[in-house]
Order: C-alpha cells, then sequence, then structure tokens
C-alpha cells in the first residue's frame, strides 16, 4: 500500500474543498428520511460487477455494469448506491437503466436523506418490476464526478504539462456484497507517472493493477463485502483545462408574437487547472501562439448552436467582447468565442451569450384546444474536447402572457423547480415563468430536452395592444379633462 | 382640377393650423437628424460609455439607481483616493445621474426591461433633440422671421461644436447642461419681455437645475447679470426687468444652494458677487425710478443719481474689502487661467496638463462651427441695428463667449448656441430676401413694404447723380440674382451637412475604450486591450486589491475594473497625484516605500509602443515629473528626466534618472524579448531602445494585454527572509553576493 496518508489527507483537502459546494446540494432532499443507525438491508448480492472509468474529460465519467440478484424470500425493489457524503455532492447526472433492455426509461433515482454527519450517504434505485427472490437483474449505473481531478503540483510554470491526480477506491462502492468485481481505467494518455499499485495480489493472482496500454485494470476480486473501500489514486499528465462552470443561468422566452424564441446564457467559468507558479508572461504566450502547444489555459470555447440560430451577441460585464465568430448555414450554427484574455488555472471569467431563433421550429400546437408543446434544450452551452462541468444548472422559461396549466417534462434529473411570474415590457398580469434547477451537469447534457406544454388562448395574445391602446385613451382623457379646467388668477380678459 | 395637397403651402394659403403642424414635424425631424448623427460610435462599436469622466458618472449613476436617492447624497467612497476616500455626494454635480435614474424608475415602472448603461449612452443625444428645440424657441423670441428658429434648431442639432461633448456614450455633464443653458436662456429672454413672476419663475427653476448639473452654471450667474447691468447702463430699466430680474436672483440662489457642492457659495465667492451686485442696484434704481415718478424735480434727480452712484461705491468698495479679508472667497485658479491663460502652466501645472483647459487653436473654429463662424458676425450686426432688450442680450453673449471659447477649448460649447442663434439670424435673413417669388412692382412698393419704404426715404435725401438712387425702388427683380443667391445658399447648407456628418464621423465618435483599426482586407479590427487588463483585474484580483496609476485611467479602473483606486480623474488632491507622480518617476527603492505605504498592491500602466499609441504614459511621463516636482522640488527634478542637450529620449541615451525611473522600467520591462536581440523598437517614439532592458526587483509583471497597451504589475510582498527585494533577486539569479565593506567595529551585545 502506497502512502495511504498522503491519499487521506489528499481526500480531506479534496472534501473541504467540497465543503463550500455541500451547501448547494441542501436542496437534494427527497421525501424519505432514513434513520441515523440505517443500514441497508442485505437482500441483494451482487453477482459480477465491471466498473469503467472514463478519464478522457476533466470530469471521470464512470459507468458500472453489475448483475444483481435478490437473496431474500420477498420481492425487493429498493436497491441502495452508496457513496462517501463529500463524493455525492459531486456526483452528477446519474442514471440507472437495465442493461438488457437499453432502450428504455432510465429508472427512478433519488437520493436519500441521512445522517448528515454519516460519511457514507445513499442512493436509492427503485426497480420499477420487484425483483422476485433468486432472480437477477443486470443495471448499468453511469454517473459523472464534478471535480474529482486535482492537479499535482497545484502550480506550474506558464508552458509546462500539467498532471492530475485522480483518487477513487479499487473496490466499487456497494452496499451489498459483490462476488466478482473490477475496475477498468481508460486514461487519456499513457504518461502516468504515478500510480497505486495493490500489495494484496488480486484474484487471478497477477500483477494489480493490469496495464494495457492507456488502461489500467485493478481487480479482478472476489467476495468483496458489503462497504469495503481501497483508495488507489493515479497521477497522468493532463494538459488541458478544467472548466468549471459555477453557476449558468439560462433564460429561454418564448413570443408568440414575434415568432421568436430568445435565449441567453449566463456563465461564471473558472478553470481548476493548476495555477501559475510565476506571474503570466505574455512573452512566452505571444511566443507560443503560432506552434500551439497543449496548455492548460482556456483560450475559447466553441458553442454549436441549433441550425437556424441567429443574431448572437457575447458580452461580458463591461460590454461586447469582439473576438467571437459566428458561422451559420445550413448545415451548422457555430458560435466561437474567445475571451478577452486566456484563462489559466485558477482565473475566472464570467460572461453572457445570447441568440434568438425561429419559434416555429421548437413549439407545435396541437390538434385539439389552445395547447401548445415547447421542446428545447435543457442544456446548450460550449461543447469542448475536454468537456465542461456545471456545478450548478439555472433553467428560467418565460412562457407568454397568458399562458396557463403549464407542465414539464425533463430526462435531466433536477433538485428544485417552481412556478413565477415574471413582468417586462408593458405586461399587466406578467408572464408565466418556470424556474428549474439542476445541479452537476456535464456537457454530455446538452443533446437532453425538456418538453413544456401550456394552454395559451387567443385572447390572450390582445391583451396587450388592448391595455396599451387603452392606457393611452385614458392619458389624453386626463390630459384634455385637465386642460380644459381654467385655473387662470384674475379676471379672465374679454378678447 | 384637383388641387395637389402641396398647393397651399407654397401659395402661403394655409392657415395658422397647417403652418404650426409643419413646424412641428420639421422640429422633430431636426430632433430626429440631431440624435441619430451622435450614434454613430453605437453603430460602429457598441452602446458604451466613453472616455474617461463619463466612466464616473455612469458609477455614481449606477451607485443612485442601487442605493436609491438618500445614500447617494451621502455617499462617501472609500474605493477612490484611497487612503483618504472622497465625500462623492458633496463633491459632484448630481443632475445628470439624478435626471437618468428618473428616466431608469419611469421605464421601470412601465415595465421596460432597460438596462442602466443603456439609458446613460443615449442621454445625451436624446437632450440634443431637446437643445434644438431649446433654441428654436430662443431664437424665436430675438427675431420676427420664423424661418430663423427652425434653422437655428438645424443648426444646433448638428453642429460639431455641440455634438464634440454630446455623442452617443459621452455621458458627461455636459449633456443636459447646453440644454439647460439655452433653455434657461430663452426663459430669462421670455421673462424681461413679459416682466412676469411665472417666467422670471421657471427661469429659476430651470437655473437651479443647471447648478445641479454642470459646473458651468456660473456662466448664466454672471451672464444674466450682465444684461441687467447693460440694460440699465443704456436707460432701459423697466419694472420688467425689475420682476424678472429680482424673482430670477433670490429663487434661483436659494434653488442653487439645495446643491450640497456649492451650498454657499451663491453669497461667499467671488464669481457669485456680480449678480449679487446687480441684485442691490435694481433696487436702487427701482427705488430712485419710484421716487422720481413721484416727485419730478429736476434736482432732486441729480442728487439720487450721486446717492446711487455713492451707494454703488461704497457697496463694491465693501465687497472688495470682504474679498480681501477672506469672508468671501478669492477667484479660484481656473478663473485667472480664464484671464491669463499661462497662469495655469505656472502655478496649477495639473490643470494645464488636461488638453482641453489649452487655448484654443484657430482652426478649431473652422472645425467645430464650420460656415457658421462667418456668419456669427453677421447675424450679431443685425442685432444691432434694432437693438431690443432681448438682442442686447445676444450681443453681450456674442462677445463674452468669444473671448471664453479662445481661452479654453472646452468652452467652445458655450460659444456654438449663440453662433447658431446668430447665423440663423443671418442665415435667415438672406433667405427671406432672396426666395420671394413675387417681384417687387411699382405697386407694391407704392403700398410700402418697411425695407424699400426706408430705402425711398433714404435716397430723398441723397443726390439725383447715382443711377441707384434716381429710380426709387429698390428690390430685387432679376430671377437670375434670386436664383444664384439662393443656390449659393443651399450649396452652403450643403456643404455644412457635409463638413458636420464628417467632422462627427471621423473625430468624435471614438470610443477611446476602444480603438479600431482596418486589417488588410478591409474589414474592422478592434483593438480591446483597456477592457481586457480591467476585466482581468475585475475577475482575477482580491476584490480590495488597490490600484495605482496615473490619475487619467482612474475613473475608468473604478467603473470598468472595480477595484479601488489612489487616484482619479477627480483631481480634488493635488499632493496626494503628486505622490502617484513621484513613486513613478522615482527609483524603485524610493517607490516601494511610498507604494507599501499607500497599500498598493497593483501597478498600471498604460504602453503603446508596440502599437504605436500615441496617448501612453511615457508621453505624459512628463506632466507626473512637474506635478511631483510642484511638492518635492529637491526629490524630482524635471531637468535630470532630459538629456544635456534638453532631449527627452528613452533609448541608449536617456538619462540615468530616466532610465531608473518606475515609470520607465514598467513600460519597456520585458519589452526587447519580442525582438532580435538589439532591435527593439519603439514605435511612438521611433526610437530603437538600449539593448539591454530594464530589471525590476520589488515588483513583478502579472498581466500585460494583448498589444501590450495596459501593463499592470503586482507589488512584491516584503522578503520573507527580510532582504531587500535588490538582494532577493540576485540571490535567484544566483549572481555571487557583493559584500559590503563593512567596517569591523567592537561587537557590541544587541539590546533590544
Amino acid at each position: 500500500m502506497r502512502s495511504i496518508a498522503l491519499l487521506t489527507s489528499c481526500l480531506i483537502a479534496l472534501s473541504s474543498l467540497c465543503a463550500a459546494e455541500l451547501n448547494l446540494t441542501q436542496s437534494l432532499s427527497s421525501k424519505q428520511i432514513l434513520p441515523a443507525n440505517f443500514k441497508p438491508p442485505q437482500v441483494f448480492k451482487n453477482v459480477n460487477l465491471v466498473r469503467t472509468t472514463n478519464l478522457d474529460k476533466e470530469y471521470p465519467r464512470e459507468v458500472i455494469n453489475v448483475i444483481i440478484e435478490n437473496i431474500d424470500s420477498k420481492p425487493q425493489s429498493e436497491y441502495y448506491l452508496p457513496f462517501e457524503s463529500s463524493l455525492l455532492s459531486r456526483v452528477g447526472g446519474l442514471e440507472v437503466k437495465d442493461k438488457k433492455a437499453a432502450g428504455k426509461l432510465p429508472f427512478k433515482v433519488e437520493v436519500v436523506e441521512y445522517d448528515s454527519y454519516s460519511s457514507t450517504q445513499f442512493y436509492l434505485i427503485h426497480l420499477p418490476e420487484p425483483l422476485q427472490p433468486k432472480a437477477q437483474q443486470t443495471l448499468s449505473i453511469s454517473f459523472s464526478v464534478l471535480s474529482a481531478l486535482t492537479p499535482v503540483p497545484a502550480t506550474i510554470n506558464q508552458m509546462d504539462n500539467q498532471y492530475v491526480q485522480y483518487t477513487f477506491s479499487a473496490y466499487s462502492p456497494s452496499a451489498y456484497t459483490t462476488e466478482k468485481q473490477k475496475t477498468k481505467v481508460k486514461f487519456p494518455t499513457a504518461n502516468i507517472p504515478d500510480y497505486s499499485v495493490l500489495d494484496a495480489p488480486n484474484a487471478d493472482n497477477t500483477e494489480d493493477p493490469q496495464k494495457q496500454g492507456s488502461t489500467f485494470t485493478y481487480g479482478p476480486y472476489a467476495n468483496i463485502p458489503a462497504g469495503a473501500e481501497e483508495l488507489v489514486s493515479a497521477r497522468y499528465e493532463f494538459t488541458k483545462p478544467l472548466t468549471h462552470a459555477t453557476l449558468l443561468e439560462r433564460d429561454i422566452e418564448v413570443s408568440h408574437w414575434g415568432g421568436n424564441l430568445a435565449t441567453e446564457e449566463r456563465f461564471w467559468l473558472t478553470n481548476r487547472a493548476a495555477t501559475l507558479a510565476n506571474q503570466f508572461s505574455r512573452v512566452s504566450w505571444q511566443m507560443t501562439q503560432y506552434s500551439n502547444p497543449p496548455t492548460s489555459a482556456l483560450k475559447g470555447l466553441a458553442m454549436p448552436l441549433r441550425i437556424g440560430s441567429l443574431n448572437p451577441y457575447f458580452i461580458d460585464d463591461i460590454g461586447n467582447v469582439s473576438t467571437s465568430r459566428f458561422r451559420s448555414n445550413a448545415r451548422e450554427a457555430n458560435l466561437e468565442l474567445k475571451p478577452r484574455y486566456p484563462i489559466f488555472g485558477g482565473w475566472k471569467y464570467s460572461f453572457r451569450v445570447g441568440w434568438d431563433a425561429d419559434l416555429k421550429n421548437y413549439l407545435r400546437k396541437l390538434k385539439t384546444g389552445d395547447t401548445y408543446v415547447l421542446k428545447v434544450p435543457f442544456l446548450e452551452g460550449p461543447r469542448q474536447p475536454e468537456g465542461v462541468e456545471y456545478a450548478r444548472v439555472e433553467l428560467k422559461i418565460v412562457l407568454p402572457e397568458g399562458a396557463t396549466n403549464i407542465h414539464h417534462e425533463t430526462s435531466v434529473p433536477l433538485v428544485a423547480s417552481e412556478a413565477t411570474i415574471h413582468r417586462t415590457f408593458m405586461d399587466t398580469i406578467g408572464r408565466s415563468t418556470l424556474h428549474l434547477t439542476a445541479i452537476n451537469l456535464v456537457d454530455e447534457w446538452r443533446d437532453r430536452d425538456i418538453v413544456v406544454t401550456y394552454d395559451y388562448p387567443w385572447t390572450a395574445g390582445f391583451r396587450k395592444p388592448i391595455v396599451i391602446f387603452s392606457a393611452l385613451m385614458g392619458l389624453f382623457t386626463v390630459v384634455y379633462v385637465i386642460g380644459s379646467f381654467d385655473v387662470s388668477i384674475g379676471k379672465k380678459k374679454t378678447a | 382640377m384637383a388641387t395637389s395637397p402641396v398647393d397651399p403651402l407654397l401659395k402661403q394659403l394655409t392657415g395658422p393650423n397647417t403652418r404650426s403642424l409643419l413646424r412641428v414635424i420639421i422640429l422633430l425631424t431636426i430632433a430626429a437628424a440631431a440624435v441619430s448623427s451622435r450614434l454613430f460610435s453605437v453603430i460602429r462599436f457598441e452602446s458604451i460609455i466613453h472616455e474617461f469622466d463619463p466612466w464616473f458618472n455612469f458609477r455614481a449613476t449606477k451607485y443612485l439607481v442601487q442605493n436609491g436617492f438618500y445614500s447617494f447624497w451621502d455617499w462617501f467612497d472609500d474605493r477612490t483616493w484611497h487612503p483618504l476616500g472622497r465625500v462623492t455626494g458633496g463633491t459632484l454635480y448630481p443632475g445628470l445621474m439624478v435626471t437618468s435614474g428618473i428616466i431608469y424608475h419611469v421605464l421601470r415602472f412601465l415595465t421596460f426591461p432597460v438596462d442602466i448603461r443603456n439609458i446613460c449612452v443615449l442621454l445625451a443625444p436624446g437632450f440634443s433633440g431637446l437643445t434644438a428645440f431649446a433654441t428654436y424657441l430662443l431664437t424665436n423670441e430675438m427675431v420676427t422671421s420664423p424661418s430663423a428658429g427652425l434653422l437655428a434648431a438645424a443648426f444646433m442639432g448638428i453642429t460639431p461644436g455641440y455634438i464634440s461633448r454630446s455623442v452617443a456614450g459621452s455621458y458627461d455633464n455636459e449633456a443636459i447642461a447646453i440644454f439647460l443653458l439655452v433653455f434657461t436662456f430663452f426663459l430669462w429672454i421670455k421673462a424681461v419681455k413679459l416682466g412676469s413672476v411665472f417666467w422670471g419663475a421657471l427661469t429659476a427653476l430651470f437655473y437651479g437645475y443647471m447648478v445641479s448639473a454642470w459646473g458651468g452654471y456660473v456662466f448664466i450667474t454672471n451672464l444674466l447679470p450682465l444684461h441687467a447691468f447693460v440694460l440699465i447702463c443704456m436707460g432701459r430699466y423697466s419694472p420688467r426687468l425689475y420682476v424678472s430680474y429680482t424673482s430670477w436672483y433670490a429663487l434661483g440662489t436659494l434653488a442653487s444652494m439645495q446643491i450640497p457642492f456649492v451650498g454657499f457659495l451663491p453669497i461667499r465667492s467671488s464669481e457669485h458677487m456680480s449678480a449679487l451686485g446687480v441684485f442691490g442696484l435694481l433696487q436702487i434704481v427701482g427705488f430712485v425710478e419710484f421716487v422720481r415718478n413721484q416727485l419730478p424735480s429736476r434736482q432732486f434727480q441729480t442728487l439720487l443719481r450721486a446717492l446711487v452712484l455713492v451707494i454703488f461705491a461704497v457697496s463694491f468698495g465693501g465687497l472688495v474689502l470682504l474679498t480681501v479679508s477672506g469672508v468671501i472667497a478669492p477667484w479660484t485658479g481656473r478663473f485667472y487661467s480664464l484671464w491669463d491663460t499661462g497662469y495655469a502652466k505656472i502655478h496649477i501645472p495639473i490643470i494645464a496638463s488636461v488638453s482641453e483647459h489649452q487655448p484654443t487653436a484657430w482652426p478649431a473654429f473652422f472645425f467645430d462651427l464650420s460656415m457658421m463662424i462667418w456668419l456669427f458676425p453677421a447675424g450679431v450686426y443685425m442685432c444691432f441695428r434694432k437693438l431690443t432688450d432681448e438682442q442686447v442680450f445676444i450681443v453681450i453673449y456674442a462677445v463674452l463667449a468669444s473671448y471664453f471659447a479662445g481661452v479654453m477649448v472646452r468652452l467652445m460649447l458655450t460659444l456654438t448656441p449663440i453662433v447658431c442663434v446668430a447665423s440663423a439670424i443671418a442665415f435667415s435673413q438672406i433667405l427671406d430676401t432672396y426666395m420671394s417669388i413675387d417681384s417687387p412692382t411699382p405697386e407694391v412698393q407704392a403700398n410700402g413694404t418697411p425695407a424699400s419704404a426706408s430705402v425711398a426715404a433714404a435716397s430723398a435725401m441723397l443726390p439725383d447723380g447715382l443711377r441707384s438712387t434716381r429710380n426709387p425702388i429698390v428690390g430685387i427683380y432679376s430671377y437670375t440674382s434670386k436664383l444664384t443667391v439662393v443656390a449659393a445658399s443651399t450649396v452652403y447648407l450643403m456643404l455644412f451637412v457635409m463638413h458636420c456628418t464628417w467632422v462627427t464621423s471621423n473625430a468624435y465618435s471614438s470610443p477611446s475604450v476602444v480603438l479600431a483599426s482596418r486589417l488588410p482586407d478591409g474589414s474592422q479590427h478592434i483593438i480591446d486591450d483597456y477592457r481586457e487588463a480591467y476585466y482581468w483585474l475585475r475577475q482575477n484580483t482580491p476584490e480590495n486589491a488597490k490600484i495605482m496609476s496615473w490619475w487619467d485611467y482612474g475613473y475608468q479602473i473604478g467603473g470598468m475594473a472595480d477595484r479601488p483606486t489612489l487616484v482619479d480623474n477627480n483631481t480634488w488632491n493635488n499632493t496626494h497625484i503628486a505622490t502617484v507622480g513621484k513613486a513613478m518617476s522615482s527609483r524603485e527603492e524610493v517607490s516601494y516605500p511610498i507604494m507599501r505605504q499607500h497599500e498598493v498592491d497593483y501597478v498600471l500602466v498604460v504602453f503603446g509602443g508596440l502599437l504605436g499609441y500615441s496617448g501612453d504614459d511615457i508621453n505624459k511621463f512628463l506632466w507626473m515629473v512637474r506635478i511631483a516636482e510642484g511638492i518635492w522640488p529637491d526629490e524630482v527634478k524635471e531637468r535630470n528626466f532630459f538629456t544635456a542637450r534638453g532631449e527627452y529620449r528613452v533609448d541608449d541615451e536617456a538619462t540615468p534618472t530616466m532610465k531608473n525611473s518606475l515609470m520607465y522600467k514598467m513600460s519597456y520591462y520585458n519589452y526587447n524579448a519580442l525582438f532580435p536581440a538589439g532591435q527593439a523598437q519603439d514605435r511612438v517614439r521611433n526610437t530603437r531602445l538600449p539593448a539591454e532592458g530594464p530589471q525590476l526587483t520589488t515588483i513583478e509583471e502579472a498581466f500585460t494585454s494583448e498589444n501590450w497597451i495596459i501593463r499592470i504589475y503586482k507589488v512584491k510582498d516584503l522578503d520573507n527572509f527580510g532582504r531587500d527585494h535588490g538582494s532577493a533577486v540576485a540571490f535567484d539569479k544566483g549572481n555571487k553576493k557583493k559584500r559590503a565593506h563593512k567596517r569591523k567595529g567592537a561587537r557590541t551585545l544587541r539590546v533590544e
């Protein structure tokens, strides 16, 4: 076991890093509250478990394929998945599917509330059909972990390669006994100067981990008890920015009159990469601009928009950023953004982008009644080769004034949703607005849509012209009446 | 036969309603032209606040909108003039910010999601439309010709002299002040004509608004009394004058004292004394007039006249005495520099260092006023012909403003309205004379148009020898001459429009925060270094990091980077500015303690050497040196920055003082790394720089913008080992420590 003390200290540092973000996740509440001494009932066992960790991007993507078996006498439908509490606040987009029926909808998953001092927290997976005793089912659990990579060393020179460290448990976290398991780690590079080597031989009696190019395999291990943990870590080259959006506010405004769908996104970006050991040097930055070597600085963002998007803008707190380019034709609508300065590790950049689109590509009117169906992407934002992670996404959908009976549906896990009123441009009763909040998303979720249905009677569209007209008429009447008063002092001169 | 809709207009058959409708349409068109010609910069660049002072006004407006009126009034700003702070609420003219704040809240009340920045950017063009209207009203009071007012409004709308301070984004006090100036004058003329308390009170109201908006209100404060005084001297005292002046003075002074920045100045400073004096004089004259009407005795009148003179002399003497004894503040330096253009350069270099305080070069008059500069005297001359009360005003205004505009570039702004009015009077006279289609026939002449009748009367006295006097009918008959003159005038007007548009587009529409250049393929390339660096500061430095820079950039740093500054464009503390100047112009060993004492975290310099941007800090450096020398003549000497032959150089032959100054080092640090060895070139000064660049020990480069225009340095913390920074840097480089030859005295016990 290599320097477990170092690893734990790393872990402590990591967890303290995430302590600030823990507050954000308080809203991850659910209906079910567990007693403090809760232990998942041992009704399942994992027959075979294969975990794949993909480190291509700046956020590790984990896929756990596990064959579970009901060892209880009754049918069971609640499968618990444990996470270390500091990790839980950074796990995003957890989805569980039946491996055998990949096309089906994902299972219902929730975070169960638990003693907040416990170091282990649970996700509760509801199997759609209770698993009969002795029956088996193959689950495919996928999720990504945000803020998981730590640059080591934490400060580098401007043109140095960056190495990041990822710490994880060689045993896949499980609340149940696992008969057989292994963990595959796919690195983006073969340049891995440091990694943990486990002393205890694995089930095959070979060296642990086994290396195959840039893929490492920890395991297989036999009969690992529930909750067992074996921390390992690896340090590998990753000279790319670790783009982290602490907050993304995304507004979508539907205008029936204008036939327009206006989108605005406000980003608060930071680069989690290694900070500069010395200060930023423009000379060396300018010298390398021609050779374009890999760098941990974020130089630009590419935002592929839906085809047909138009009038894009890219501004920040002090005005327009002139270094953007928009390529739009029948096949693509790419918005290429270049921040005002290269964003090095520890630097921040906040900005907003927005664009318009033709509403008829997103909105459909049902044949019957005044019901409309709006289908828009839940997340757009940049698509980077190394990925972008979002700690918190707040989506606001502003529907036209007078829309009622609003329902929404999305496959993105939400932590909060509320309906409010938004007043703008001489509204009288205000526009119905949906506020949806999701946390820990990554740019892979760009393709997920949100579907909103609402009723919008045609009379509602005439509310505003009538209001403006009557307001102006009222104003003229008042002016006329006031003007016809005689308020002059003294006698009136007879002309 | 169907009559076309234009017919009644051409045949002058229109009723007053149609004409006023037409006039409204023309005025609206003029206002639209005035607004749209100011939008060049918005269209070319973006909706952005320009230059330097507007950034402060913008920041103050944001503060007002966010924190409400009362906290704005009591605003103590600890993010400027660190560590002194500034009582901002009491040292600014709040009119501009309050105006935009009101507009903002009204629009918000009507639920328009308008950004305060857009209100600030578009405020000046919006008010220029109102200024055109106010000029129309003012001119209409002067002459009977209805076309003069419209012409004056059109001139005012597009003349570069006014556009220079009112393009979109130029969010400065002048944006609303010129409208208020012209409108106050209109109300004053109206009040004098009618002798009405109502108009006098309105004058006071707008005068109060003007005081809240611009320091140039003193111009009104002195011009109105001067007008009244001249009228009295001309023997034109009337109850109308008495009523209008006293109601204006009493109410207006009260209104002006409500502004904290003005406070008791109206009764304590010399600039305001003429208004008070004329007020007193009017009381005496009014009294005398009253008595004279009651007692028509000739001797009594003489006595009274003597009394008037004595009282005047006594009160003037008292004024002088109060001034000398210090009860009334003496004239300020800025005021002296109005009479002696060399005054500021000697006594207050900080005023002289501002380019808009320089005397005006004569081409500037043609540049800003174009053809109006030669029409203007003609208009003033025409006022002399009749010289009614209001035309006296024009004459006085013209004379005073012409003088001031010659002294200070900035005051061209106050000259512009009167130039527009006067030249519109002259021009409309030409057009009225030559544009009438009917020729004067003898019958018409017999009926007697006033002009030809007087000519006929004049010709009666002249001998018959002259051909023009033989034939008493004088008029313009020939269509050729009519056409020629009208065509020439039209050409002049068109040239004027073209000139105005050209000047506006080329000279006055650059935001100066953003620079534009052309790429080889003709497309526009924007050089955005200022905002790049400011945004970097805003995002990547601690909230309270103190930035030291020359005062020019103080407002921009406050507005765009949102960081505390040491000095800014509100140059209220000369010593503090001199401190920064000293830090910039001294050696690092001297500057470092200064920067530590002022808790400076970052130093920002502007360097144009790579791009050839001439407005950089090295070119402003001598002003820093001069201002610092004014306070520390022993430590900073301007002479040391010049070579023996008196040249200001930055190359190999630069003086050691120059090369060791912090500003020089910061500007050229690491610059030669961009070039092959020994080839470093400064494109502003067009010189080759020394082969070896300067070395920095106490500060380190933190950020340099893309085109090197802004360079930001971080002030190093104290060395961990207690060394001075010079030896620490030398140690890091591996240089052998130079052992100082210490005298080895007897070892003593340290007692601490």
